[in-house]
């Protein structure tokens, strides 16, 4: 499997190309076009339960497409819904990564994806809902982000403080705790940033430069809604 | 000799940093020894090999869950850290370590089933809270949805019910002087004038249109079609309407409506957001308050406090009856007005049996030419 991203910049699309057998994990509805050797497979990855509460409490798409080259080599274009810059990275098979719900666009079959949990205060304060994607195993991983993708590399015990509408993912070697923006209920509300995480290091966390909320918010002034 | 405990193949099980290795940690394969820990870096063939003794270790838990042993060691004044997290090495460690090691590993893995405990009993505690509140709105959505109306301000309902009333005048023509206009002038100070204190002011406009319905707005807003005025035999009969209107304002119906309506989201908006994020709302579930359907209960409570305040302004409160008597034995049901109150025999019987519990009062006629008044209304 070799990938590459067209277009760089707000509205990329990323080229897989599969050996003929070899497949691939995409977000469903990802899929811009592919060679007529690939067939498209609906399925469920880890099983109904699982699918159904990525579906029901990570509001993840019910099922992840499998893109295989049954019928010879071929490639994929894929690409998100939203605009923004696509990354790609090579997973190890020791480091972990966390993505925030959105924040998946495709992997290679030997990546490992599960829903995970997060912790209560995390879940309702975080922004990403309480249930992300825990990504591991080998292979490349597809990320897509709302605007360009900036990494922050952490060294261990070095400290940063995010806005939590701003996470795509961060290495499982981090940890984070959820605090307010600005000392005091009112400030942290009139700040604009309410709650932020502040993660400490050794890895890495990656963020995208624009906010969706904020830019759901900003859009929803110009429509009329009161008169 | 060297006792190695975990080799199942050499792919990496841990994640080492520090020093000239990447931010995302260096991968390396970890084996636990008799007297220590040894680290082999596949993926970076210019690193050495090494061998770290267990006296020079420190160790604690870490990552996003906890679930990592984190190992420390200092290396010619450089720190390095290690994730461990692969089971059967982190067993190992624990077998071989000893002495104060032993004992912060102990402290370490108390550490972890604390916080992991912790956050076992926080997320059930706040399940619990969420169906708690789930429940309390599904049992007892009324008075949920009141304990929320209650702490609307009245200025939030005035520019909800303006808005409203804005876009529904669009498509109409509002009749601005004349006898009507007169008339219901004259209804509405009479009626006004007996309320209690309240924060509302009430706006009664006439709007021209052959539909026969009448229609109150969160606020104080009321709209009275010419259609509704030319079916009215008199003005008793238009102020027993009005009364019925001015109430559903009073108790805050229509709010309590959108309250469960909204359901969790709307009550939370209430208690703690602003009218715009309301009227946000109420305009994305498409909820139309001109048209807002009254629950049974509601439109009870608008006939009886109706009754009393026609009572209290000393207004004939038969026409309330007769009225809508009347258009149910006549019209049918397409006049709108009725398909939102519609006149049962239980309503009929129970607005006169209110009647009969009123204390004895002589009521005072509305001074209105009502003859005149309704041959100034043409049929647009």
């Amino acid at each position: 499997m070799k990938s590459e991203i067209l277009y760089p910049g707000a509205f990329p699309m990323a080229r897989v190309h599969l050996a003929s057998g070899e497949s691939l994990k995409a977000e469903s509805g990802a899929m811009v076009a592919a060679s007529p050797t690939i067939d498209v497979e609906s399925r469920m990855e880890g099983g109904l339960l699982k699918a159904l509460s990525r579906k029901m409490l990570a509001g993840e798409h019910f099922f992840f497409q499998t893109l295989r080259a049954t019928r010879g080599e071929g490639e994929v274009l894929l690409a998100p819904t939203v605009p923004g810059e696509i990354v790609l990275f090579e997973m190890d098979g020791v480091n972990e990564y966390l993505v925030q719900k959105d924040g998946f666009l495709a992997g290679a079959e030997t990546i490992t994806i599960e829903s995970k949990m997060q912790s209560f205060t995390r879940g309702l304060l975080g922004g990403e809902g309480f249930f992300i994607l825990r990504v591991g195993g080998n292979g490349t991983v597809i990320l897509n982000s709302f605007g360009a993708v900036h990494r922050l590399e952490l060294k261990p015990e070095e400290e940063y403080v995010v806005d939590n509408a701003h996470l795509v993912a961060w290495s499982a070697t981090t940890s984070y705790k959820i605090e307010r923006a600005a000392s005091g209920w009112i400030s942290s509300l009139t700040s604009g940033e309410g709650f932020v995480c502040r993660f400490r290091g050794p890895g890495l966390v990656m963020i995208q430069t624009r906010n969706p909320r904020g830019f759901g918010a900003w859009i929803r002034q110009f429509m009329p809604v009161t008169e | 000799m060297r006792l190695t405990v975990v080799i199942d193949d050499d792919s990496p099980n841990a994640l080492c940093f520090g020093g000239a290795f990447p931010p995302s940690g260096a991968p390396c394969l970890a084996t636990v020894t008799a007297d220590g820990l040894q680290l082999v870096f596949p993926a970076h063939p210019s690193a050495d090999p090494r061998r770290v003794a267990f006296d020079r270790l420190a160790v604690g838990a870490g990552g996003f869950d906890h679930d990592h042993l984190v190992v420390k060691w200092d290396e010619e004044g450089t720190p390095f850290t290690l994730y461990l997290k692969d089971p059967d090495v982190i067993r190992a460690f624990r077998t071989r370590a000893s002495g104060t090691l032993s004992a912060e590993l102990h402290r370490t893995a108390e550490e972890v089933r604390r916080r992991r405990m912790r956050r076992r009993a926080f997320l059930w505690a706040g399940l619990a809270m969420v169906g708690g509140l789930f429940l309390a709105l599904w049992l007892g959505s009324d008075r949920v949805a009141e304990f929320a109306v209650a702490r609307i301000p009245v200025s939030w309902e005035e520019s909800i019910g303006e808005a409203s009333y804005r876009q529904f005048i669009m498509g109409h023509t509002v009749v601005e002087a004349g006898p009507a206009v007169e008339a219901i002038d004259v209804i509405a100070a009479r009626l006004t004038g007996a309320l209690q204190p309240s924060p509302y002011r009430f706006q009664i406009s006439v709007v021209n249109s052959g539909v026969v319905n009448a229609f109150a707005l969160p606020g104080g807003r009321v709209v009275v079609f010419t259609g509704l005025l030319r079916k009215a035999d008199s003005a008793e009969e238009v102020a027993g309407v009005l009364a019925h209107e001015v109430n559903h304002v009073l108790k805050r119906h229509a709010m309590v409506r959108v309250a469960k309506r909204l359901g969790l989201v709307g009550v939370v908006t209430m208690l703690t957001g602003n009218e715009q994020g309301l009227a946000g709302l109420i305009k994305d579930l498409g909820i139309e308050l001109a048209t807002l359907k009254f629950g049974r209960e509601q439109e009870t409570e608008a006939d009886e406090e109706g009754l009393r305040l026609l009572h209290r302004a000393r207004v004939a409160p038969e026409g309330m009856v007769s009225f809508f008597e009347r258009l149910a034995e006549q019209d049918a049901p397409q006049l709108e007005i009725l398909s939102s109150h519609p006149m049962s025999e239980g309503r009929a019987e129970r607005l006169r049996a209110e009647i009969a519990r009123l204390p004895r009062m002589t009521p005072e006629p509305v001074p209105v030419d009502w003859v005149h008044v309704r041959a100034s209304l043409r049929a647009p």
